[in-house]
């Protein structure tokens, strides 16, 4: 249109009015023509968008069709956790996680047949039946490969298939103090143990692929190598006699930081279906036991603390006690009067009785609350098994309770119980945690009189020729400690054959550093021990065998050493400073 | 005179346009190297997670302790510590004799 006007010096010379009568209906035609011309170009541009909207209904309907979004699990990246001296127990660790998307799978057949063949694990109906839903773009075929498996699957470079990568807890220990981890889920959140008291610390954060986690590691208080020493003898000991399960404790007797602690049966937490086999669990903290003998510990401390006998006292115990139908009587009847020193020596139930009855029922149940055992009790792995106290608490429940019968607690509230009778008297609280500083002031319950008194009599059930504990010695260590045989309820009543022998021990007796506490879950009679069944042949040498490989581990020196017996003139080795 | 003034802007606007060009280039570069390195700092970290847990599983006491014993090695007994300063002869027994023991 332009060329028409171009002969004249500008482009005003189309709107010159001078111009516009000069032809008034060709103007008004080619007015039209353009305006017909500018509608059939936009009629033929809708009718382009309307058919290519028609094509991409008909055609590629299956290519277009929504797809819901995939909900993306959200993982959690985990502070490592170490043990006293930052040994590795558990750290995540980077896993390929193989997934496929449906719709860009060629040969269904082929991937079905070759992946089954790489990973014997996945199961080909099931894998069948997820690729053939083509509406979705993203499935999970198997979480956690190895970088191995990942890459022989990567190489049989099949299409479709893509890995990501993701954290994975991994417990390089294996089942070594796997109660106390606890156990996680797929998805990385704690759900037991101290990988619960992560997660409701905070401390856990969730990420988005192989993130980690970069907080300061979780110190705990135990130590791999007494943990590993504990577990090593008590499946020694649980083989030997036959026991169906054993427990091991090893409390620190000033900080009660817990520096070993073993349940057998053990749980692998890298299986975390161990945690709901009833078989398995912690029968430290999570299972609440009649722990028989050893509570004459506590039954003489409350004696002497309240100044109503000294280790001299002699009580009659000729007698059998009568409460009700029942007559309790002792298992080693002397058949004289004895001291507070040989009720304890000899395991009188009589005596112990008798001094329960002389305190009274109310005596006696605000000591053993003092000592905490009658209140549900917390660790950071969470609550210990709550005390299974009597319905009532009369004269029978005194003189029971008294020898280890009617009160049942979880073996690590005793131990802490225990524990602060024998380090002076005061009140320990356990902890799995390594102590930063110094623990906070605690409360006193028993006097430094009555603690004494308990560690002598201890000392002596391990030296003396007549004491129960006597297996319990280890060389040079000062092992003392108390013996208990406890009859497991059974229907109607105790059953005679299956008992719970345990052995309260610490080391070394004149100022104990270490509290130990070793249980036999129905351990059976050998040859060795010519049948019998009670914690001082099968409990006190198993203490024996736990002290002497931990005490070297534990910087505890032993005090006497004959070795320079053979070398005259060598100076004697007998009271190293740390064992005072 | 304009004419001039406005081919030396005219340069000088070019000019400044194949700078920033330049520089833009480079900072595209070097994002992407920072990215890369990020990547392998990552990278690393993992494989020293790894690594440090994989040391863990190696060295741990169930596998170490039927390798030391069987290298004829055992836990300290209370007979085999000396006090510091005693005679060297018996220094040198207490060691042999446990292995003896054996």
């Amino acid at each position: 249109m332009r060329s028409s006007d171009s002969i004249g010096p500008g482009f005003d010379g189309v709107v010159r009015p001078a111009r516009r009568p000069a032809a008034p209906g060709l103007r008004a035609r080619a007015l039209r023509v353009r305006a017909l011309l500018a509608l059939t170009a936009l009629l033929l541009a809708f009718a382009a968008v309307a058919a290519q909207l028609v094509r991409l209904a008909l055609q590629s309907a299956p290519r277009l069709r929504l797809t819901m979004a995939e909900a993306a699990p959200t993982a959690w990246a985990r502070p490592d956790i170490v043990d006293r001296n930052g040994r590795l127990m558990a750290t995540d660790r980077a896993v390929n996680s193989l997934f496929a998307d449906p719709q860009i799978i060629l040969d269904l057949d082929e991937v079905i047949e070759k992946l089954t063949g790489v990973l014997p694990g996945l199961n080909a109906a099931e894998l069948r039946r997820t690729l053939a839903d083509r509406s979705r773009r993203f499935v999970w075929l198997a979480r956690g490969l190895g970088s191995r498996e990942a890459q022989t699957v990567h190489e049989l470079g099949l299409p479709g298939l893509g890995f990501r990568t993701e954290l994975r807890r991994f417990y390089p220990l294996g089942p070594l103090g796997g109660h106390v981890l606890g156990a996680v889920s797929v998805d990385n959140r704690g759900l037991a143990g101290i990988e619960r008291m992560i997660d409701e610390e905070g401390l856990a954060e969730p990420a988005r692929g192989a993130e980690r986690n970069l907080r300061p590691a979780v110190r705990l208080a135990l130590d791999i190598g007494v943990e590993h020493a504990v577990a090593e003898e008590l499946r020694r000991g649980l083989a030997q006699f036959g026991a169906v399960a054993a427990v091991g404790l090893v409390l620190d007797a000033r900080t009660g930081e817990i520096v070993a602690a073993v349940s057998l049966p053990e749980v692998d937490p890298n299986r975390a279906a161990d945690l709901l086999d009833a078989e398995l669990i912690d029968r430290l903290t999570n299972g609440t036991f009649e722990l028989g003998s050893v509570y004459k510990i506590l039954t003489v401390a409350l004696a002497l603390e309240l100044g109503l006998a000294d280790l001299d006292t002699v009580l009659d115990v000729r007698q059998p006690l009568r409460v009700g139908s029942h007559v309790i009587k002792d298992h080693y009847p002397q058949g004289r009067p004895l001291t507070v020193r040989e009720v304890f020596l000899y395991s009188s139930n009589v005596g112990a009785g008798m001094l329960a009855l002389q305190a009274g029922t109310e005596r006696q149940r605000s000591f053993l609350a003092k000592l905490g055992l009658l209140e549900p009790m917390r660790t950071e792995a969470g609550s210990v098994a709550p005390p299974q106290l009597p319905d009532s608490w009369g004269r029978a429940e005194t003189i029971t309770i008294a020898y280890g019968h009617g009160l049942a607690v979880a073996p690590l509230q005793f131990a802490a119980a225990a524990a602060a009778v024998v380090n002076g008297g005061e009140k320990l609280t356990p902890t799995l945690l390594l102590r930063a500083d110094a623990p906070p002031k605690a409360e006193r319950v028993v006097s430094e009189t009555t603690s004494a008194g308990l560690r002598e009599l201890m000392r002596l059930g391990v030296t003396h020729k007549a004491g129960t504990g006597r297996r319990a010695e280890a060389e040079g260590y000062g092992v003392g400690g108390k013996t208990g045989t406890a009859e497991m309820p059974g229907r109607g009543g105790y059953r005679e054959k299956s008992v719970i022998s345990s052995f309260l021990g610490a080391f070394p007796m004149e100022a104990p550093r270490y509290v130990t506490l070793v249980m036999l879950f129905e351990p059976q009679g050998t040859g060795e021990t010519r049948g019998r069944i009670t914690a001082g042949v099968n409990a006190a040498p198993v203490t024996a065998r736990v002290v002497e490989r931990i005490a070297p581990l534990l910087g505890v020196l032993p005090r006497l050493v004959q070795a320079h017996q053979a070398a005259p003139g060598t100076p004697a080795f007998d009271a190293p400073p740390e064992a005072q | 005179m304009h004419r001039t003034l406005n081919l030396i802007l005219l340069l000088l606007a070019l000019a400044s346009a194949f700078a920033l060009y330049v520089l833009k280039y480079d900072t595209r570069r070097m994002e992407a190297r920072v990215q890369g390195l990020q990547r392998s700092v990552d990278k690393l970290e993992g494989e020293i997670a790894r690594l440090n847990g994989e040391h863990a599983h190696l060295s741990r006491p169930e596998r170490i302790e039927p390798m030391a014993r069987a290298l004829g090695l055992a836990p300290i007994g209370p007979r085999q510590y000396l006090r510091l300063g005693a005679s060297p002869p018996a220094v040198a027994e207490a060691p042999v004799a446990a292995t003896r023991q054996r």
